[in-house]
């Protein structure tokens, strides 16, 4: 079974992700396409485990179902010790409000708010008092070094400085796990460079798994695991030299 | 949340302002056409407004405004005065004629037959005119009643009562007292101006006693229209009218309802309360089309943020919370400026000579439609962020 190869049970903690036989389709009839065919995966605390693999080969299927977006059509996924089977929409959007923490590729910073305000958004949504939120959101703008720009809007911004603020973002409730959609192929090899750095320290407790879901092999070194997909399967995983494509 | 979805309504400054300006536009238009309205149907019970002395107006059974109605026989006076709580009683005549000025020119007015002893049913009149001078024979006082340019006499000595031909495009003037007309070949002349309230729809009127209104208007078996009924002191003018009703037979209405009854007669009867109908229709659906596609381009123009929200967490209720949280902002402010807007234009509406009056029902309508305008348009820009799946987010989606 090609998804066995991301499967890692010689620990005695509970991964922090343990995806099995997860199978997604879409559509119907004769367009009915298989986006995953069978996933085993197992995320560990403290890991930052890359996904790679060519478009359609259903990184991004499984990223969402990690993240509680989407339901599996059949297989199991269980996130932080909750099985994501069986919730309802309401009770997955409170799941991701307080156990997830998201960064895009395209940074999706409201455009509207300042640094400090986006950074605080996980935190008002869910329901924390402004003020608080505000300093929580100053101090998480600190540790991505952007302490200075707290009231700038995203548009003053650089790409890789609007990068670290989404990261800040993903952090500031302090979740245990953090998904990564393409977090550095918006940025220049300088910027992406900085932005994995945050990435891999947020790793560095041990309490948080990272998952990244990347094209740009410029960062697979940063990783503890590569996982590659193609087709709706996984057909490899190891550390980066094991594959052959750290650089 | 509302905060952010406020201030995400502020970032994008045109689709606020047009957002503002539509619904400012709606509650302008809503208020300004009720308010229009208002002012019409209080003109429409002029005559009851400008007889403050009378509590009750009595009338004949089928009677249902000042507008449409029948005489009465003489006798009824009489009965009407023996009601117990009624303090005194005069009668009031309605009927139409047209004068002719005396170049020729005619015009129709709606003349006005006060009681001779009392004068009850004179209009407040104009600096320097007394209403004694009622009493003269064939004596009038003339009023515009909301018209304009209709009262206008020769000023030229030539064009006075011409042999021949009418001289009809001849330099003309406003009557003024000692100017004469012929009403049913009856020379009438004017006493001076009075400053009677205007009417809808708008009129000309000549006050006179009702003895000399009986000997110029064509020949009718009846003339008193109303028994105008003072009560005695604390009696109620419902009860009192109640008793009179069941002693005569006849209709008796307090000030007050008879106000209402001429406000329904006109809702039923008149053509401009439908165009005025037709006009706050046009208000909402303009301002519905407005707000809604404004409120809708600004949703769907910023569903990747909501979807990104969902991702994080948002519920479907915060979702919903934060465009109704917009819309309401947008119809607060809109509304405010809107009457606003509306108070000044009323304001000039008034002193131009406009039937203008905002009751304090029509801001409270007007906000309400307003209010009802922006949920709805709300709820519809809605739906595609509630139904959105948050993983639009995702650079694969």
């Amino acid at each position: 079974m090609p998804g066995a190869l991301a499967v890692d049970g010689t620990e005695d903690v509970p991964p922090a992700v343990r995806c099995r036989g997860v199978e997604k389709a879409f559509g119907a009839g004769a367009a009915r396409t298989s986006a995953l065919r069978g996933v085993d995966l197992d995320v560990r605390r403290g890991e930052l485990l890359l996904l790679v693999g060519p478009s359609g080969s259903g990184k991004t299927t499984l990223l969402s179902i990690i993240a509680a977006i989407l339901e599996p059509d059949t297989g199991t996924c269980e996130v932080l010790g909750q099985d994501l089977a069986g919730m309802n929409e309401r009770a997955r959007a409170l799941f991701r409000r307080w156990a997830i923490g998201f960064v895009f590729q395209s940074f999706n910073l409201l455009p509207a708010l300042t640094a400090e305000e986006n950074v605080a958004l996980p935190l008002l949504i869910g329901g924390k008092p402004r003020g608080g939120a505000l300093a929580r959101a100053r101090d998480a703008l600190d540790q991505v070094g952007l302490g200075g720009r707290s009231s700038a809007l995203p548009p003053e911004l650089s790409g890789g400085q609007q990068q670290r603020v989404a990261i800040a973002r993903a952090l500031v409730h302090d979740p245990k796990l953090v998904l990564c959609d393409e977090p550095t192929s918006s940025l220049d090899h300088a910027s992406g460079l900085t932005v994995m750095e945050l990435v891999r320290n947020v790793v560095r407790t041990g309490e948080r798994a990272v998952v990244v879901v990347t094209h740009d092999p410029r960062i697979f070194s940063f990783g503890d695991r590569i996982v590659r997909m193609n087709d709706g399967v996984i057909v490899g995983a190891g550390e980066p030299d094991v594959t052959g494509e750290g650089h | 949340m509302i905060r952010v979805a406020l201030t995400m309504l502020a970032g994008d400054r045109a689709k606020y302002t047009g957002l503002v300006l539509g619904i400012a536009f709606t509650s302008f238009l809503v208020t300004f056409a009720m308010s229009y309205f208002c002012g019409f149907m209080t003109w429409g019970f002029a005559l009851v407004s400008e007889n403050p002395g009378a509590d009750i107006w009595v009338m004949d059974p089928a009677v249902e405004s000042a507008e449409q109605t029948i005489n009465l026989p003489a006798s009824v006076l009489g009965r009407v005065r023996s009601v117990e709580g009624v303090l005194h009683a005069e009668p009031l005549a309605l009927g139409m004629a047209e004068a002719r000025f005396p170049n020729g020119q005619f015009q129709s007015f709606q003349v006005i037959g006060v009681d001779d002893v009392t004068l009850a049913g004179a209009p407040r009149l104009g600096a320097g005119d007394a209403s004694v001078a009622l009493r003269l024979p064939y004596a009038a006082i003339v009023d515009a009643g909301g018209t304009e340019g209709k009262l206008e006499t020769p000023s030229e000595a030539v064009d006075l009562w011409p042999l021949g031909a009418p001289h009809l495009q001849v330099p003309v003037r406003d009557l003024e007292a000692g100017d004469d007309l012929l009403v049913n070949d009856h020379r009438v002349q004017i006493a001076g101006h009075s400053a009677a309230l205007p009417r809808f729809p708008p009129r000309p009127l000549l006050y006179m006693t009702l003895s000399n209104a009986d000997r110029v208007l064509a020949p009718e078996h009846h003339r008193v229209t109303f028994i105008l009924a003072t009560v005695t002191a604390g009696a109620s003018p419902d009860e009192v009218a109640a008793r009179i009703e069941d002693r005569t037979g006849l209709r008796a209405r307090s000030a007050a309802d008879f106000k209402a009854d001429n406000v329904k007669w006109f809702i039923v009867n008149s053509e401009d309360v439908g165009d005025i109908g037709a006009m706050l229709a046009l208000a909402g659906l303009v301002g519905f089309g407005v707000t809604g596609v404004m409120l809708y381009m600004f949703t769907t123009e910023h569903l990747t943020q909501y979807a990104l929200l969902k991702a994080m967490g948002a519920t479907s209720r915060q979702i919903l919370g934060m465009v109704l949280a917009q819309a309401a902002a947008c119809a607060g402010i809109g509304t405010g400026l809107g009457l606003g807007a509306c108070a000044v234009a009323g304001s000039l509406a008034g002193q131009a000579g406009y039937p203008f009056r905002m009751m304090w029902i029509a801001p409270v309508l007007g906000g309400l439609m307003v209010m009802l305008v922006s949920v709805v348009a709300a709820l519809i820009s809605a739906r595609p962020a509630l139904g959105l799946a948050p993983g639009v987010v995702f650079s694969g989606r």
